[in-house]
């Protein structure tokens, strides 16, 4: 403990240096305006910007990068709030409740809340970072694809309890999601499927483009179809910032998102991703009031919100402690320091103590930076709302054109994003939700992935999952949450159908 | 209407945002920018070798190289779009030894293959990293004969994972298994460091992979190397054979990376581009670079490279052959 601490302390004289505090808050700033772009979150924010990091020294670099990223997430959430547009598949479930919260004049609170839930999730979670991350990781490692198929198995039951509408229509999309998932390149045997010639989707279909057209697309065409042009808000001061009410509800989601999402982060991995789906139904499921759920629950954008950035810093214990490549975005910042000419091991703590408990230092000061930075600019932001929607929606149109091309260079991504645009405005007018096709889409290559894998390693024998205790408990956890969702219906007999919106 | 042509010139003035500068006229090459294509994410082999290299080629060439990376189906994205550029050297090729693997794949399954090898003409060889067994320190095989004697008692139940199908560390697994005559189980992962996570977790017994990721864990004790598929040993791991000392004679395979351009692209054009990319590899920014990434620099001028990518890919096509369409098999 006195150890963390004196450590602690050497990162802080680290991270409070001026040059690399400098780094910390150009970081931040760089990273909000990055991800307030339409459909460009963390991961393309990172990759982008990594090269401009090949100039400075190793740790400028890796702050400047945390910078970048956490900067990305909190842009991320802003245009998920306010316009309806995911950065990343994770702000996805943001985009509901927040932008329903816009819509009702509550956007000053919405973006507050994002901003303090990221904030103390983001803290928490540095701190279980730095006391449990050698003890952590070594559990991480035992996640192989067997237990990660067990994790998605999970995951994928969450869809349940993710929208309030009809169950059937929620599981439609949910299978349209699945579907989409299959389409590319077959890992386990390198078959192309579904590609129909155009080697662009052999990689399958990106999440970005999906989630920017079924949401912020969508919204636009629909905003344009009203009768008459939507009011043009005019924020008042004294809406900006939470209530007490609003601040009370969103306290409990916060802590919930922030454990869950370190947990989920932890695994390595892309499984971070589906923290703020299951952090979302969770707080749906624990909600007295589900139905507020999709009309503007604080509850359904603190949640989620603090998942995603805890399951963020989650995903560095694996990547510091041992570097292993945990995810995507670790993955790039490994390679980060590896153009450093620092070799990322199990040995980095000890070999580079100034650079680890630096970067430790800086993700504290870095979430202080944000809030400071964010707080202020809730105004601005919401600001925006005031453009007329004649130049509002062509200007984010153009952006998330833009956004979306950018990630990849790819024209394709462009035209998928415009079909999902218009397949979310048919889907939507007939009143499916949409966010269920994101989950699937999401699920589907990992599971089909994570199963086959563990196939592979047992030569085709379902005992793999019932040898490894991890996968094995989680399997059962699973399956009794299944069949919990369907006591009530059949406590109460003939009215089963109602209740799960066959017949309404 | 009101509404509307005010959403017309929204649209007209935002779109005017997008219009590139007219294209200055031909001169003598290179009269203006080069895009280098890394068929890759950014952070990745291509993309740590690509970007010193376009950083000393502006240099020497006084124009911008710009990186441009455009992943997608395993490099077959990008490596298509560079093939199917316009042959006058602003457009250049970062590849992967993959480049040899994805028309062969394509062949073997009988569809449009994305590009052809003889559309692209190879300009240097930058990097060449010899590939390295590396099984748990935990494992009971301390040299590859106790490997290959183990792997001969039970065929099929060692398992090893791997980049990806018909990838480059499945590749060099393959062309040792062949030579060994053993069988072993295959568990491909997206990517060589998910691969590394699954041999570090136990979840897999053994990895071929460059030598860069495994190295720290070599020395942290965690991973232990068997041998090497390089012609000499690494200068990292002087204590690993290779491949070669230990009598499979044939099994040698290298993780490579080079520049190409187009086929077509003009002999004057190629001589410039040839000249820039020996001053690069002398450059002393791009070599201290290449040490900070511990990729050791091997490079080849167009017609020595043109005779190593051909005998690379003879290799490497043999081994698609061999491991043929996965689904086909029983396992």
């Amino acid at each position: 403990m006195t150890d963390t601490l004196s450590n602690l302390f050497l990162g802080f004289t680290v991270a409070l240096s001026p040059d690399v505090l400098l780094f910390a808050v150009v970081g931040c700033i760089i990273g909000t305006l990055v991800g307030m772009l339409p459909g460009v979150g963390p991961l393309a924010g990172i990759s982008l910007l990594l090269p401009v990091t090949f100039g400075l020294n190793p740790t400028t670099a890796i702050v400047l990068l945390a910078g970048i990223y956490y900067g990305a997430m909190y842009g991320g959430s802003t245009t998920s709030i306010l316009m309806r547009i995911p950065g990343e598949a994770a702000s996805v479930m943001t985009c509901i409740d927040g932008y329903a919260m816009t819509q009702r004049g509550r956007g000053g609170p919405a973006l507050a809340i994002a901003a303090i839930g990221s904030f103390i999730a983001g803290t928490v979670s540095v701190v279980g970072l730095m006391l449990l991350a050698p003890p952590l990781a070594a559990v991480a490692l035992r996640f192989g694809p067997p237990e990660y198929f067990a994790l998605l198995t999970l995951g994928l039951l969450v869809l349940a309890f993710l929208t309030g509408g009809s169950m059937p229509k929620s599981l439609a999309m949910a299978a349209l999601g699945l579907f989409l998932g299959t389409i590319g390149i077959d890992l386990m045997s390198g078959f192309f499927r579904f590609q129909y010639g155009l080697i662009e989707l052999g990689d399958g279909i990106g999440i970005v483009p999906v989630a920017v057209g079924l949401f912020g697309i969508s919204e636009i065409l629909l905003t344009a179809g009203q009768e008459t042009p939507p009011q043009v808000q005019k924020p008042k001061l004294r809406d900006l910032p939470p209530s007490r009410e609003e601040l009370r509800a969103a306290m409990g989601p916060v802590g919930r998102g922030t454990v869950l999402g370190f947990l989920i982060g932890i695994v390595p991995g892309s499984a971070h991703v589906i923290s703020s789906f299951v952090s979302y139904a969770l707080e749906r499921r624990l909600s007295r009031h589900p139905e507020r759920f999709g009309k503007g629950a604080v509850e359904g954008v603190a949640g989620p919100e603090s998942a995603n950035n805890a399951a963020a810093c989650g995903s560095f214990v694996p990547m510091l402690s041992l570097g292993v490549p945990s995810g995507p975005i670790p993955a790039v910042m490994l390679a980060a320091l590896m153009v450093h000419g620092i070799a990322p091991g199990p040995l980095l703590m000890q070999q580079q103590p100034e650079l680890f408990w630096g970067f430790i230092a800086s993700m504290y000061v870095g979430n202080l930076v944000l809030l400071i930075l964010n707080l202020p600019l809730v105004g601005l932001f919401v600001n925006l709302l005031r453009i007329p929607y004649a130049y509002l929606y062509p200007a984010i149109l153009v952006f998330c054109v833009l956004g979306v091309y950018s990630v990849n260079n790819s024209v394709i991504d462009v035209w998928i994003m415009t079909v999902m645009g218009a397949l979310g405005y048919v889907l939507r007018k007939f009143d499916f939700e949409v966010a269920p096709i994101v989950l699937g889409l999401v699920l589907s290559p990992m599971l089909e992935t994570a199963l086959r894998q563990s196939l592979a390693m047992s030569s085709g024998s379902y005992a793999i999952f019932i040898d490894r205790p991890i996968a094995v408990g989680m399997l059962a956890v699973a399956a009794a949450l299944f069949l919990v969702s369907f006591l009530p219906a059949l406590k109460r007999g003939a009215g089963w159908r109602r209740t799960i919106g066959l017949e309404t | 209407m009101s509404h509307f042509r005010k959403f017309m010139w929204a649209v007209a003035a935002a779109s005017m945002l997008l219009v590139p500068a007219a294209a200055p006229a031909q001169d003598a090459y290179p009269s203006r920018p080069i895009t280098m294509i890394v068929p890759f994410p950014p952070g990745g082999v291509a993309d740590q070798s690509g970007r010193p290299v376009a950083a000393a080629l502006e240099k020497i060439l006084k124009q911008p190289v710009v990186v441009t990376n455009r992943p997608g189906a395993g490099g077959a994205v990008g490596m298509a779009a560079a093939a199917n550029a316009k042959p006058d050297g602003y457009t250049i090729l970062m590849a992967l030894s993959s480049i040899s693997i994805i028309p062969e794949a394509d062949k073997l399954f009988g569809r449009q293959p994305a590009y052809q090898m003889s559309q692209l003409a190879p300009v240097a060889l930058v990097t060449a990293d010899p590939t390295v067994l590396v099984v748990s320190a935990d494992s009971p095989w301390k040299t590859v004969e106790d490997f290959v004697e183990d792997a001969k008692k039970r065929p099929g139940e060692i398992s090893f994972s791997s980049s990806g199908v018909y990838g480059t560390l499945h590749m060099a697994m393959e062309m040792f298994a062949h030579a060994a005559d053993i069988k072993l189980r295959h568990v491909p992962f997206s990517g060589g460091g998910p691969a590394l996570t699954a041999l570090l977790g136990n979840h897999v017994q053994a990895l071929a992979s460059g030598p860069g990721p495994v190295i720290p864990h070599i020395k942290a004790g965690k991973l232990r190397a068997l041998a090497s598929w390089g012609e000499k040993r690494l200068d990292a791991l002087p204590d690993v054979p290779t491949f070669k000392e230990l009598g499979y004679k044939d099994v040698e395979f290298y993780i490579w990376s080079g520049v190409f351009v187009p086929a077509g692209t003009p002999e004057p054009v190629m001589k410039v581009l040839r000249d820039a990319m020996r001053q690069v590899v002398e450059d002393p920014e791009f070599k201290s670079a290449m040490e900070k990434l511990q990729t050791p620099v091997v490079y080849m001028d167009a017609p020595e490279f043109q005779k190593f990518w051909d005998r690379d890919a003879a290799m490497l096509a043999a081994a698609v052959q061999r491991v043929g369409r996965i689904e086909e098999k029983k396992q």
